[in-house]
């Protein structure tokens, strides 16, 4: 059990700053997920709390200790790999054991952590097979297995459902929240699909260019995105932006001082009159239970409303679109939230 | 087997088989000749007997020619030619025994099974003349200065008379006498071996022996004597009609004689493959340790002038060995290791190539399991002996089986470290060391080279299946 707390990270590679300057506090069994697109640097920030890499500035304190100079091997961490890592040449038992007999453990000990854990994910069948010799779901388990028997105080997770087909990924997605239910570790999990952030954090920390952007709860972030950058990243289809000088008065008038960006997300667009924006409809996408409609305004602004039903519209059509006024979203000058 | 059976029959369709197959089967046959025929040439070649091998027999089997030995000798009735028939072996090959062997054998009591010209040949022909001479010349109190005669100038004989005191001697004495001082009519008796053949008299239809000193295959004709009349001159017979004694009779001792240290002189071969056994192997471990250790490094850590290090690595590839020679004889004698097998293993040690070729193949291995391995808590240690190593190992045997050809044929480094230490040869110096000065023996020789092939046979046999499994089935996605 452990929290962990980072102060003013940065991280260069020669003269290239690729983290700024990062203050984060994870709190004891919290599941926080670091999101952001690729090259956000939140892989290298997972592996400098692990301590695979070097920090250039800054310090990280897990449980109020300073863990600068301390190696990865005695920060008593975990890490399950996007890769999975697992060595290629040893049983799914000698992968678990490889960790243990390296803290010397003795063997009693290092038997029952196996056949715990071996228990817990439902691994018992292939412990003497080589990974090779496994599925991609199959080796998830044993990567995370290989994590759970070092008893770490707090787990790491590099985008560890990214090599898994879809319905293995909403699968796994489901019991590694459940794990984290059952363990109630610390757990710092690395992504850059949302859908995951918003499903599994109890905190999620979005990332952009080497910066935390936002930090915060799922729905928090999902309500009140702090900027543009988090408002376009949450959510799936991303939020319709729109030049709030191009709106109708109508809708301009709520618009509070200094708004240069208006926001809308799909789902909170209906058809219907109030707040009413003119819109073509190019495409429209049939889900069965939802519908989705990419269209443009007059000025050509594009936009996309996701409809809760089937719908009868089609491409070309010209229908008009309004919404709530409390599921607006108005962004200054430099893309912060008003 | 019956993978072996389907392999040879696989064809392009399914039906009869095709024009390209046979082309492409003809070629895989005549390729797999060229590469085995010399070495099964070897082979039959390292069971031949020594007279074969000296009469540069053509046959691919070891067939033995029945023997004679053809003599001349000289005396009062002028020159005799005569073939003696049924004479032991180590006789004919008198002349290439060494002097260790020659003792071996009681050629004075050997001699006395014989009588009259068949006698003196052989009494010349292992040398006895002079020692039964001498003998004489102190048994009988006759001057000392005919011991030193044979070797006199000319003119220096001019001023003694020996024939005076052959003429007073009984007719033995006076012949063996006679051939020790070279008085006419004596002169040196010759003696040499010849092959047996027979044809059938073209009337009678019986067989007539005949000994020939060779047979050449390109030749329609062999020159002959007839063994019942050796005298009579020489006939040419025609090749194909002649009946030649051969039995298949592969000679052993080539192999046997060498293994169990009855060949000849100072050589030993158990102790020579016992020395290159040492040196491969205890050469390949330490290879194979080093050179996955630099290249573990080279490849996997971050440090300053790591390219620097490698581009020397790889710049010594450029020095040819021979280069090198002076430096490492230097090296070798003056850390004391010139003499000792330590001597041979130290210097080759460390490959460049191998190093490379290592390098090259950790490349591949991912950093992610490294870094998997320090979460684990592995020291570095235990990364390479346990990660690094393993997940090497289809490099590591083709860099081990490279290795042990390498050392097991090494000529170069054995001579510079232990030419001058007769007890540290190893196998390919030994084989060497067979043609010596004054005496052949290609049949040792030969035969040593086809056991020297065998381990590096084996290990290829064996190692080549694990390169080709490999077992880097890899872990990652």
């Amino acid at each position: 059990m452990a929290n962990l707390k980072l102060i003013d990270i940065k991280k260069s590679y020669g003269k290239t700053e690729v983290i700024h300057g990062l203050d984060l506090e994870v709190l004891d069994g919290e599941f926080c997920v670091l999101v952001g697109p690729s090259g956000c640097g939140k892989s290298t920030l997972l592996r400098m709390i692990a301590g695979l890499e070097a920090i250039t500035e800054g310090s990280i304190l897990i449980n109020d200790e300073k863990v600068n100079d301390i190696s990865a091997a005695k920060r008593g961490l975990a890490m399950v790999f996007q890769s999975y890592a697992l060595y290629p040449h040893m049983t799914v038992r000698q992968n678990l054991a490889f960790g243990l007999e390296n803290l010397k453990l003795d063997k009693d000990d290092i038997e029952k952590r196996i056949t715990k854990a071996a228990n817990q994910l439902r691994m018992e069948d292939y412990l003497k097979r080589r990974p090779g010799q496994l599925s991609g779901g199959q080796r998830q388990r044993v990567a995370i297995g290989r994590a759970i028997v070092r008893e770490p105080s707090i787990y790491l997770f590099d985008e560890p459902l990214s090599n898994l087909d879809a319905e293995l990924r909403v699968a796994t997605r489901v019991e590694l929240k459940a794990l984290h239910a059952r363990l109630g570790n610390t757990m710092i999990y690395v992504t850059h699909d949302q859908v995951e952030a918003m499903t599994m954090a109890d905190k999620i920390v979005v990332m952009h260019d080497g910066i935390i952007e936002q930090t915060g709860s799922p729905l928090d972030l999902y309500n009140k995105p702090a900027n543009l950058f988090v408002a376009g990243f949450i959510g799936s289809p991303k939020m319709n932006f729109l030049d709030s000088s191009s709106l109708p008065e109508d809708i301009k008038k709520h618009a509070p001082k200094g708004a240069k960006t208006f926001g809308v997300r799909p789902e909170h667009l209906n058809i219907q009159d109030q707040n009413a924006l003119p819109l073509e409809v190019r495409t429209v996408e049939q889900l069965g239970s939802d519908s989705y409609l990419y269209g443009a305004t007059i000025d050509n602004q594009e936009i996309s409303i996701k409809l809760n039903s089937q719908t009868s519209i089609k491409g070309g059509e010209s229908i008009k679109v309004g919404f709530d006024d409390s599921n607006t979203h108005w962004f200054n000058e430099k893309g912060v939230s008003l | 087997m019956t993978d072996v059976i389907k392999f040879f029959t696989r064809r392009q369709g399914k039906k009869k088989a095709s024009l390209t197959d046979w082309i492409s089967y003809g070629f895989l046959f005549l390729g797999f000749l060229i590469i085995f025929l010399p070495v099964l040439w070897l082979v039959m070649n390292s069971i031949k007997s020594q007279f074969l091998l000296q009469k540069y027999d053509t046959n691919f089997l070891p067939m033995d020619y029945e023997r004679v030995a053809r003599a001349t000798t000289y005396g009062p009735d002028g020159k005799d030619i005569l073939i003696i028939k049924d004479l032991e072996p180590w006789v004919m090959f008198w002349k290439n025994l060494d002097d260790e062997e020659r003792a071996e054998k009681d050629v004075v009591n050997y001699i006395k099974n014989f009588t009259g010209n068949e006698y003196y040949a052989l009494r010349s022909h292992f040398g006895l003349v002079s020692v039964f001479a001498k003998d004489l010349i102190v048994n009988q109190n006759l001057p000392e200065w005919l011991i030193k005669y044979p070797s006199m100038f000319p003119s220096a004989k001019k001023d003694y008379d020996p024939q005076s005191i052959v003429d007073n001697l009984n007719t033995e004495d006076a012949r063996l006498l006679s051939e020790y001082l070279g008085l006419k009519p004596y002169k040196a008796n010759g003696f040499t071996a010849q092959i047996l053949v027979s044809m059938p008299d073209p009337e009678t239809g019986e067989l007539v022996e005949y000994s020939v000193s060779r047979i050449n295959p390109t030749k329609d004709t062999v020159n002959a004597r007839l063994v019942t009349n050796p005298k009579g001159g020489i006939t040419k017979l025609p090749q194909n009609e002649i009946i030649i004694n051969k039995s298949l009779k592969p000679s052993w001792i080539n192999y046997t004689d060498p293994l169990t240290k009855k060949a000849l002189g100072s050589f030993d071969a158990v102790r020579c493959l016992n020395n290159s056994v040492f040196v491969t192997i205890v050469a390949t471990i330490i290879t194979l340790l080093i050179n996955s250790m630099a290249a573990f490094a080279l490849s996997k850590y971050r440090f300053n002038g790591q390219i620097v290090f490698f581009v020397i690595i790889l710049a010594t590839l450029m020095v040819p060995a021979s280069v090198l020679i002076v430096g490492i004889f230097k090296m070798v004698t003056m850390t004391g290791l010139s003499g000792s097998l330590w001597g041979v293993i130290i210097p080759g040690a460390a490959t460049p190539t191998g190093v490379f070729m290592l390098r090259q193949y950790m490349l591949t291995i991912p950093d992610e399991l490294l870094e998997a391995a320090r979460m684990d808590a592995a020291s570095e240690w235990t990364i390479y002996w346990r990660i690094i190593f393993p997940l090497a190992l289809p490099a590591i045997a083709v860099l081990g089986i490279l290795s042990i050809i390498w050392r097991w044929n090494d000529l170069i480094l054995p001579m510079i470290a232990v030419s001058t230490t007769k007890a540290a040869y190893t196998i390919q110096l030994c084989l060497l060391d067979f043609n010596g000065e004054y005496l052949a023996r290609e049949h040792y020789a030969l035969a040593m080279t086809v056991v020297s092939l065998i381990p590096t046979t084996l290990v290829f046999v064996f190692l080549q299946k694990y390169i080709t499994t490999g077992i880097a089935s890899t872990g990652m996605k």
